[in-house]
Parts: C-alpha cells; sequence; structure tokens
C-alpha cells in the first residue's frame, strides 16, 4: 500500500482527516523536518526476521532492462547493478520519516526507533436525571459529601428534583509510543473535562505519565503515574465500557481508596504471552499528581500538640499542651515513610478475554478468565479523629478525593489503613459476556477509641465504624454482532458494615451502538436507577455534634435517596 | 425496585442471553494453514449455502483467477459521490499470489458444503512490531462460478489484543469494509442466478488460459 495513501486509507470522516492533517501539520512545523510525504517508491518486507524497506523498480523501467537483456544489450550483471543503483537511489531519497494515520495520528522514524501515537477521546454527554425528595432534604451528606473551605467542612450535596445537563464527561488527549525502540514506551494522557462534582472541577490535568519496560516478556515494568492493576473494572479503559459511565462501587474500592491512579512502579509479566498474569506494584499511596509530602496537618509551637483554633485547645490534647496561638501554628508531616502496595493475579483460563466490557470481538472460542488483588495503603489522614468540624487545619486533598470516590463516611476517621481485597471474573463467547467482581475493605483505625464530641471528651461518638464491601454482575449480549449491544449490571455496596439503612443498590442498562465496530465510536444510552440508604453513623454530620454545631443533625429526616437517570452518550476516539 | 428481585431477574436475563447465544455470523471450523505471511481457514456458514464444495483447482489457475481481480472501496453516501472515480486497484500483486494460491488450491480441496474459505494474507504494518497490514477475504464455489468477497485491503491491524502504549484500551481489529470488485476479461464476471452476486465463471476461464 502506497504509503502517501495510508493518510487517507482508514475508515475515517473526512472532518476528521481535515482536522487530523492541520494537527499533524502543526506539530510537523514544530519538529522542523521538511514538510514531505513520503515517496510511493517501495515497501516494508520480512527479509531474516526483520523488516526492512525494499524500493520497487517502476515496472516500465524494469520491462525495459530486462528486455535489453534478453537482445543482448546488456548484460545480466549490468542490469543488476543498475537496478541495485535504482534501489539505493531511491532508498536515499525518502525522509527518513513516516507520518500515518491508524488509529491516531502516527509519526515514526524509518528505523522504528522512534514513534508517537497521537489520540485524542471525548465523550459528549446529556443526562436526564430525577431524584427524589430526599435529595432535597437531607441530601447526600455521607458518602459523597462536599467539603467547603480550607477547613474541609462536611457539606450536604442537595439538588431540586429534575436535571438536564450537557457535559463533555471526558476529553482526553494522548502522547505515547516509544523511544530508542519498541520495546521502550511512553504514555501520557492530558484530560479537560466537564466539572460535574463540586470534589473535582474542570480545567486541563495531567492524568497519566509513565514508561514502561517490555524488554523481558516475564518482567516488564512501568514507571511512573497511570492506573494501578488492581481489579478489572479500574483497570479497564472508560473508553470500553458497557455503560455511559462505571457503577458507584466500582470507584469506591480502588486500590489506595483515594483514586484510580497513582505515583509508582509496577512489575509484571506480557499478558499477551502468559496464560497466568502477575503484577505487582509499590505506589505513594496518595493519589494521582500528589504524594505525602503534599499531606500535613496542623501542629501548635509546642511538638505533639495539635493547632487549631486561637484561643483554645480544643483536642484532647497531651497534658501540657498549651493554648494554641494559630499564626504560630507548623504544618507537620507525619507518616511520610509510608508507601502503598499493590498486587494482582490474573488466570486467563480460557482464551484471553482481555479487559474490555463485553464481546466486541465476537469470540469465536469461550473466553474465561478469572483475578484477584490485594492492596494495602497505611496512614491516610482522613481528617483529625474529633467532630470538630471547621476547625481542623490540614491539607485537604485526601479528604477530597474520599468524598470524590464515595468513601466520605470514613471522614473523621483519623488516621487509617485501607486493606482492599477484590476478585473479579469474565466470561465471553459469540457476542455475550458476563462480568463480576466482589470487593472487601477493611478499615483499620489507627486511634482505637471513639471519636470524642467535646472538649473533655466525655461524649463520644456511636461506635458504629465498621469496614466497606460491594459486588456488582453485568452481562451483554450483541443484539447485531460487533454493532449494537444490549447490556445490564446490577451493583451492591455496603459502605459500612457496622450501620444499618446505608445500602448503595444500583441497576443500569444500556444500548449501545458501535458505529464503526470498534470502541472507537459509540453512541450509548444508558437507564440507571441508584437507591442510597442515609442511615449510619458519619462523623461530623450525625448526632452527636459537637456542643457548638446545634441539636439538628442531618440524619433526622433521613430516608433513601433514589435518582433515576437517562445518560445520552457520544463517544469519538481518533 | 425492589432489591431481592434484581439479582433474580438479572441471573433470568442472564440465562436467557446463554441461550441465545448461537453463531449469527461465519466461525472458523478449520485451520488449513497460518504463517507469517498468510493465513487460510475453513468457516461455517451460518445459514444454508449449497456450495459445490470440494472443487480441485490447481494452484497456478487459482493464481490466473486471482490475478483477474481489481477493486476499490464502496463509499457510503454523500462520499461515494466523490470517492468513487478513483481507478480500480490490483487486488494482489505477484508476491501475495505466490504464498496465497497453494494453500488456497489446498483449502479448496478440503471446503465443505456449507464452508467457506477464508484466507488473510499478511505484510508487515506501518508500526511492524504492532501492526500487520492485511488483505482478507473468502472464496466459495457454486457450480462453475467462484465466489470472492473481500473484507479487508491492505487495512493495517493489530498484532495484540490490547494497544500495546495504553494497556488499559483494548484494540479488536477494524470490522470488514465494502469493496466493488471488478474482473478481467469482463465476459467472465456473470451475475450468479442463485444469490444474485457478481461471480467468475472460473471452468470457461480456464479455458482459456494455457494449462499448467
Amino acid at each position: 500500500m502506497g504509503r502517501t495513501s495510508s493518510l487517507s486509507g482508514v475508515s475515517l470522516t473526512r472532518w476528521s482527516k481535515v482536522l487530523g492533517l492541520g494537527l499533524w501539520l502543526v506539530c510537523a512545523t514544530w519538529w522542523g523536518p521538511p514538510l514531505s510525504l513520503a515517496a510511493d517508491a517501495g515497501k516494508l518486507v520480512e527479509k531474516d526476521g526483520k523488516y526492512v524497506f525494499v524500493e520497487s523498480m517502476d515496472p516500465a523501467t524494469k520491462l525495459l532492462l530486462e528486455r535489453a537483456v534478453k537482445q543482448g544489450t546488456i548484460t545480466r550483471e549490468e542490469y543488476e547493478a543498475v537496478a541495485r543503483e535504482s534501489q539505493e537511489r531511491a532508498y536515499l531519497l525518502q525522509p527518513s520519516f513516516k507520518v500515518w494515520y491508524d488509529r491516531g495520528f502516527n509519526f515514526s522514524m524509518n528505523d522504528n526507533a522512534f514513534f508517537l501515537k497521537m489520540r485524542f477521546r471525548t465523550q459528549i454527554r446529556f443526562t436526564q436525571r430525577t431524584r427524589n425528595e430526599a435529595y432535597r432534604n437531607p441530601g447526600e451528606a455521607k458518602n459523597f459529601p462536599e467539603l467547603l473551605g480550607v477547613f474541609g467542612d462536611y457539606r450536604a450535596n442537595r439538588s431540586e428534583d429534575s436535571a438536564a445537563q450537557f457535559n463533555i464527561r471526558r476529553m482526553r488527549m494522548y502522547f505515547m509510543g516509544h523511544l530508542f525502540s519498541p520495546d521502550f514506551k511512553y504514555y501520557i494522557q492530558m484530560r479537560a473535562e466537564t466539572a460535574e462534582n463540586a470534589q473535582a472541577p474542570g480545567g486541563l490535568a495531567l492524568m497519566d505519565v509513565n514508561f514502561s519496560s517490555t524488554h523481558l516478556s516475564w518482567l516488564n515494568a512501568q514507571v511512573g503515574q497511570y492506573k494501578m492493576f488492581f481489579n478489572r473494572s479500574q483497570i479497564n479503559s472508560t473508553a470500553s465500557m458497557q455503560f455511559a459511565e462505571r457503577a458507584l462501587v466500582q470507584d469506591a474500592f480502588t486500590a489506595s481508596g483515594l483514586d484510580r491512579r497513582d505515583i509508582g512502579i509496577t512489575v509484571m509479566n506480557d499478558e499477551e504471552l502468559f496464560p497466568v498474569n502477575y503484577y505487582f506494584g509499590v505506589f505513594n499511596g496518595a493519589g494521582p499528581s500528589f504524594n505525602r509530602l503534599g499531606s500535613f496537618q496542623s501542629e501548635e509551637p509546642t511538638q505533639g500538640c495539635p493547632g487549631g483554633a486561637t484561643g483554645g485547645n480544643p483536642f484532647p490534647s497531651p497534658a501540657g499542651c498549651p493554648v494554641n496561638q494559630r499564626n504560630l501554628n507548623a504544618n507537620v508531616r507525619l507518616d511520610v515513610n509510608k508507601l502503598m502496595y499493590v498486587g494482582r493475579l490474573m488466570w486467563n483460563i480460557m482464551g484471553r478475554p482481555g479487559y474490555g466490557e463485553g464481546d466486541l470481538a465476537y469470540s469465536e472460542s469461550p473466553q474465561l478468565a478469572m483475578g484477584g488483588g490485594y492492596a494495602y495503603n497505611p496512614s491516610i489522614n482522613t481528617s483529625s479523629n474529633n467532630s470538630f468540624v471547621g476547625i481542623d487545619l490540614a491539607n485537604l486533598n485526601f479528604r477530597r478525593q474520599l468524598a470524590a470516590f464515595g468513601n466520605g463516611r470514613q471522614l473523621g476517621l483519623g488516621i487509617v489503613d485501607y486493606s482492599t481485597w477484590a476478585v473479579d471474573s469474565v466470561f465471553k463467547y459469540r457476542g455475550f459476556s458476563l462480568q463480576g467482581e466482589f470487593y472487601f475493605k477493611n478499615v483499620t483505625r489507627h486511634e482505637k477509641g471513639l471519636p470524642c464530641m467535646n472538649t473533655a471528651c466525655t461524649v463520644t461518638a456511636p461506635g458504629q465504624f465498621g469496614n466497606a464491601f460491594g459486588w456488582y454482575v453485568q452481562s451483554g449480549y450483541y443484539l447485531i454482532p460487533r454493532k449494537v449491544e444490549l447490556a445490564g449490571r446490577f451493583a451492591y455496596w455496603d459502605p459500612d458494615t457496622h450501620s444499618g439503612d446505608d445500602l448503595v443498590k444500583q441497576s443500569d442498562v444500556s444500548l449501545n451502538w458501535y458505529l464503526n465496530g470498534t470502541y472507537d465510536q459509540s453512541i450509548a444510552v444508558t437507564y440507571s436507577n441508584i437507591q442510597m440508604g442515609t442511615g449510619g453513623y458519619a462523623v461530623g454530620r450525625s448526632a452527636p455534634l459537637p456542643s457548638a454545631s446545634g441539636t439538628v443533625p442531618l440524619d433526622v429526616r433521613g430516608g433513601t435517596l433514589i435518582e433515576n437517570l437517562i445518560r445520552v452518550q457520544y463517544q469519538l476516539f481518533f | 425496585m425492589n432489591g431481592r428481585s434484581q439479582p433474580v431477574a438479572m441471573l433470568v436475563a442472564v440465562l436467557v442471553l446463554i441461550g441465545l447465544g448461537c453463531a449469527r455470523i461465519p466461525y472458523t471450523t478449520t485451520v488449513v494453514h497460518e504463517d507469517q505471511r498468510v493465513a487460510v481457514r475453513l468457516q461455517r456458514e451460518i445459514t444454508l449455502a449449497g456450495y459445490t464444495h470440494p472443487v480441485q483447482i490447481p494452484p497456478q489457475q487459482v493464481a490466473a483467477l486471482l490475478r483477474g481481480f481489481s477493486l476499490r472501496e464502496q463509499q457510503r453516501l454523500p462520499l461515494r459521490w466523490f470517492a468513487e472515480e478513483t481507478p480500480p486497484k490490483k487486488l494482489f500483486r505477484e508476491d501475495e499470489l505466490q504464498v496465497l494460491a497453494p494453500q488456497l488450491a489446498d483449502a479448496l480441496q478440503k471446503v465443505g458444503s456449507e464452508e467457506r474459505v477464508y484466507f488473510e494474507v499478511f505484510a508487515p504494518g506501518m508500526n511492524p512490531r504492532y501492526r500487520r497490514d492485511v488483505t482478507g477475504g473468502w472464496v466459495a464455489v457454486h457450480d462453475q462460478l467462484l465466489h470472492l468477497t473481500i473484507d479487508y485491503f491492505h487495512v493495517q491491524q493489530p498484532v495484540t489484543q490490547s494497544d500495546p502504549y495504553d494497556y488499559n484500551y483494548p484494540t479488536p481489529w477494524t470490522p470488514e469494509k465494502t469493496y466493488l470488485l471488478y474482473f478481467e476479461p469482463g465476459r467472465f464476471f456473470l451475475a450468479d442466478p442463485k444469490t444474485g452476486r457478481r461471480s467468475v465463471d472460473f471452468r470457461e476461464f480456464l479455458k482459456t488460459t494455457s494449462s499448467p
């Protein structure tokens, strides 16, 4: 195939071709090489196990030369010498790079020592949402509270019963490829999307930057910031889901308990080669674009005395602590020598189903895999071990992550260690898919006593702090192979095993149309019903409250938060 | 919605879907040959086809038949108004015919009446570690008519299931495209009375070629 023609040889709309060409022109200008496309003068062939570029002589010239050999005008040696020189000339006239479109804009040096693929992905969504009266009062204050100000006051998330909004749910820019050799890879992902969650505002942000070595198939290594290899639903890209959005339970049980991404290193074997895959990683355990040195808490000038509001010592401080003076307080970093450990094993029992949801590939033979992961993330500061909301000066990064991923009930538990387990399995065959996971999170509090409700610590919070578990099962079937899929999911989540009336149940049905028979262009219509219990104790949001905080907690009204959503989403990945 | 009834409903739905899980596109029954350059497989049709397989056609004659084909991609409207003015391209180069024809001839002797012979010809892709250039399709014989369909013509296809640079993203093959096929000499390219599809009267055509 001619190399110039490959720019237009793929199923790409005229629109994206124009856009792509424009982008390529900009990039080509930046990088400096002369703006010229590779000539259609040869092809890549495999020779002695290597791919080499061989020029094809012009057929007319070849015919004339062969005829000349037959007629004895030139000798066979002369013919071969001319052919060789022609090939060398054509080879030398080639640009040293090539540019083409193939699921992204590709730029490569001819020796394949450098390769860059640029891709863009967007999910544009319309959401029609209805909520019951409980969302107006009391609102969602426990799993997904909103944090206000530098003190991180817990706020109930309330809204009226109906909403209809467009948003750019995901806008991603990818720069990936290899350096030096195809076995040293890089990957950069940026995002810019509409803010719909007060804990995760919009704007351009770095999501991933990592390097991978695949020199040894049994010992690949990836270092940088990326999604941890822990459980199936989080490893999978949001570009290849059966529903417009993950289930809430899938987000709540990430490896770190904070976010699906982190900074660290993972060693693993090659998923494409081995039937059993291992992954072992060490990370900061602090979430993306952050580490534990960025997390602090307030301390008085006197070491070991917790800081707080000026003129008082509201915490159950150690004996001898003076009245604190906030303007003289310090920010102290504790537990900064701690790291998170993540491990995962996966067995491809039949075939190789991969991580993408649904059987888009229409597997000809049954595909079955099961796996499990364990993650230990110690010493996460969920905010001080008391209910004095509004006086707990500390960095809010951990708390915002907890609230954004639905682990708001763990706010206020002091320093905790997370041990999270996940077990998953998937089956695919001829357009049918079945997938499920079970999660369990053990929350170990460092402060073993109950949180104090007043300065003298004569009133304490009820002892309802438990662990968390959840599961989901989802299935799909391609009504039209590789084109139209119908999928259903049910998810169950108990965010605090010691609390009652706090269960989260979610049901989803989705009809997906994959326009090109790949995940790259799709329209999904997903209906979701989400029911969240408002029961259970949550520090700072349930009775008893601190003495100065009034007597009417959010639990008085209670009830179940019920939400029905229809999401219509268009995805384009190019 | 009742919480207890939801898992039961889901289970019932799953069982129904498993029951529906029969093949709806042709599927591979036999791998006749597979190497780095060419793959030839027998695929079971999902509806009654009634082909007149197996059939014996020597490799040289298979090559002669394939040599007569050219094609161009069928565009969807409105692109069709502009794109199909391009002249058809030769379907196979000589080096491709050399590796494909013997395997195709072999497969035509093994294929059953409800099967088709599916083939793929490979070449290194633009990013040769992770992509292959694929020309693929299938052939079947109805009486004296040889039917050829092309699904891919020099399409870049991934060699791995996941993107090698984005581990979290699967890369299924680009689906089949529709191509308009042509055959020279055109007098042998006839409409099959059974299917209405254009096919080559290979017995008449082969009479015009020199015997091997």
